[in-house]
C-alpha cells in the first residue's frame, strides 16, 4: 500500500515541525508549505490525502487556499483540517462551510490531532 | 513522601475506593497531592499525611482519595462503543421501550465527557434517555455538572461540527447546551457500596476504564452489583480492551462489539 500523505501548511517553522512529528507518528508521509500559495502549487501537482491548514498566513491565507483547492480538479478529495489559533465559534463555522472537514484549535497535542484524524476517517 | 506514607495511601485507596495505587504512581501521587495540601492549609504533603494518619478526618481522607483517582477521559472515547450505541442499541431500545425513556447509568463518569457523548448520540437519533451519572470524586462531578470544557478538552475526541452543534462558546470555555444537560443527573456514588434494592434498573450501563484500575479482589463484587442494577435484556459497556475473565460469571462478552457485555445465561436462569 502506498503511504498516505499529509501536507502541513503553516507559516511557523516550529508549528510545522511539531505537527510533522505527530503526523509522522500516524504513519503519514509529510510535506510542508509555508503559505496558501505554496500549498496550492503543491496540490495542483500532487493531491495529498490530508491537509493540515493554518488560517492566518502571508501571501495567501488558509481560507482562500481552501476555496481554491476545492475548485481544483480532484480538490474535493483531500481531508482538510484547519489548525489555527482562531477559536471563535462563528469563524469555525465559516471554515467548515467553506469545505473544511474538521477544525483544530491551537494549542493542540498528539492526542487531539490523532482523534481528529480518526474522526474524519483519515486513519 | 516516605515509603510508609505510600503504603498507607495504597491501603487507604484499596479499602475506601477499591483502587489499585501501583508503586509506579508514587511520583504522580506526590504531584497530585501538592495542590490538596495547599488547599487544606498544610505546608507540605508529608505534613498533611501525618495529620491524616494521626486523626483520620473523613473530609481530608476523601480529598486525598479523589486526587489519586484516575480522572482521564475524553469525548467519544473508544469510538466503536459509540458507533454500536447510536447505530444498534439505541434504535433497538427505542423500539423495545415504545416511547418510555431509556435509562442509562454512567458509572464512573469523571468529568462528564462520557455522559455528553451518550447524550449527543441519543439526541441525534431522537431517542428519549435519562442518564444517571455517578462518580466517587466530588470535584470531578462539580466539573461535570457545569458541562464546561477548555478548548483543549473539548476537541479531544469531538469533531468541530459536533462541538458547534452541542456546545456554546463562553469566553475560553465551551459549555454543553441546556437540552443536553437536561438529560443528565449527577450524583456521588461509591461502586463498593451496595445500592438500595428498590431503585429502578437501567437499560444500559457504562462502566468504562474503571475496573482496570480496581483491586482484583473487588472487581467481581462491583460487576455483580452492576448486574443487579441492569434489566435482564440490558447491556453493559466496559472500556475497549477491558475483560471480565474470572472476576465474575454475571456477564458474557458480545463478540464483534468492542467492550459490550450482556448478562450470562447462568444469571438469567437464576432470575427466572
Amino acid at each position: 500500500m502506498t503511504p498516505r500523505t499529509c501536507l502541513i501548511v503553516d507559516d511557523s517553522r516550529i508549528i510545522r515541525k511539531v505537527a510533522r512529528r505527530i503526523v509522522e507518528g500516524l504513519k503519514f508521509e509529510v510535506d510542508e508549505a509555508a503559505d496558501g500559495s505554496e500549498a496550492l502549487t503543491f496540490c495542483a501537482a500532487v493531491m495529498p490525502d490530508v491537509v493540515l491548514l493554518d488560517w492566518s498566513m502571508p501571501v495567501m491565507d488558509g481560507l482562500t487556499f481552501l476555496r481554491r483547492l476545492r475548485a481544483l480538479p480532484g480538490g474535493d478529495r483531500p481531508k482538510v483540517l484547519f489548525c489555527t489559533i482562531e477559536t471563535r465559534a462563528e469563524r469555525i463555522a465559516e471554515a467548515l462551510s467553506a469545505g473544511a472537514d474538521d477544525y483544530v484549535m491551537k494549542p493542540f497535542d498528539g492526542e487531539i490531532l490523532s482523534s481528529k484524524f480518526a474522526e474524519v476517517g483519515a486513519v | 513522601m516516605s515509603p510508609e506514607d505510600f503504603d498507607r495511601l495504597q491501603s487507604l485507596m484499596a479499602t475506601r475506593a477499591g483502587y489499585r495505587l501501583t508503586r509506579d504512581r508514587m511520583k504522580l501521587a506526590e504531584h497530585r497531592l501538592g495542590p490538596v495540601a495547599r488547599r487544606e492549609g498544610f505546608e507540605t504533603v508529608e505534613a498533611m499525611l501525618a495529620a491524616l494518619w494521626a486523626r483520620p478526618v473523613a473530609s481530608l481522607g476523601w480529598a486525598v482519595i479523589e486526587a489519586l483517582l484516575n480522572p482521564d477521559t475524553w469525548f467519544r472515547r473508544d469510538r466503536g462503543t459509540f458507533d454500536t450505541l447510536s447505530g444498534e442499541l439505541l434504535p433497538a431500545l427505542v423500539r423495545a421501550r415504545a416511547g418510555k425513556p431509556i435509562r442509562i447509568w454512567s458509572a464512573g463518569c469523571s468529568t462528564g465527557q462520557e455522559v455528553w457523548s451518550i447524550g449527543m448520540a441519543a439526541l441525534e437519533i431522537g431517542a428519549a434517555v435519562e442518564i444517571v451519572a455517578t462518580d466517587l470524586s466530588q470535584r470531578a462531578l462539580e466539573k461535570a455538572r457545569t458541562g464546561a470544557y477548555t478548548g483543549f478538552e473539548i476537541q479531544r475526541g469531538l469533531k468541530a461540527q459536533t462541538m458547534l452543534r452541542w456546545f456554546d462558546q463562553a469566553e475560553d470555555a465551551w459549555i454543553a447546551r441546556a437540552e443536553l444537560r437536561a438529560l443528565a443527573h449527577f450524583t456521588r456514588a461509591n461502586l463498593l457500596t451496595p445500592p438500595t434494592a428498590d431503585e429502578p434498573r437501567f437499560d444500559l450501563i457504562f462502566c468504562r476504564h474503571v475496573l482496570d484500575d480496581m483491586d482484583a479482589g473487588v472487581r467481581g463484587q462491583v460487576l455483580d452489583q452492576l448486574e443487579r442494577r441492569l434489566v435482564d435484556d440490558g447491556c453493559l459497556f466496559l472500556g475497549a480492551g477491558e475483560r471480565i475473565g474470572a472476576d465474575s460469571l454475571a456477564f458474557r462478552p458480545v463478540s464483534g462489539r468492542q467492550g459490550l457485555f450482556v448478562k450470562s445465561p447462568t444469571v438469567l436462569k437464576r432470575a427466572a
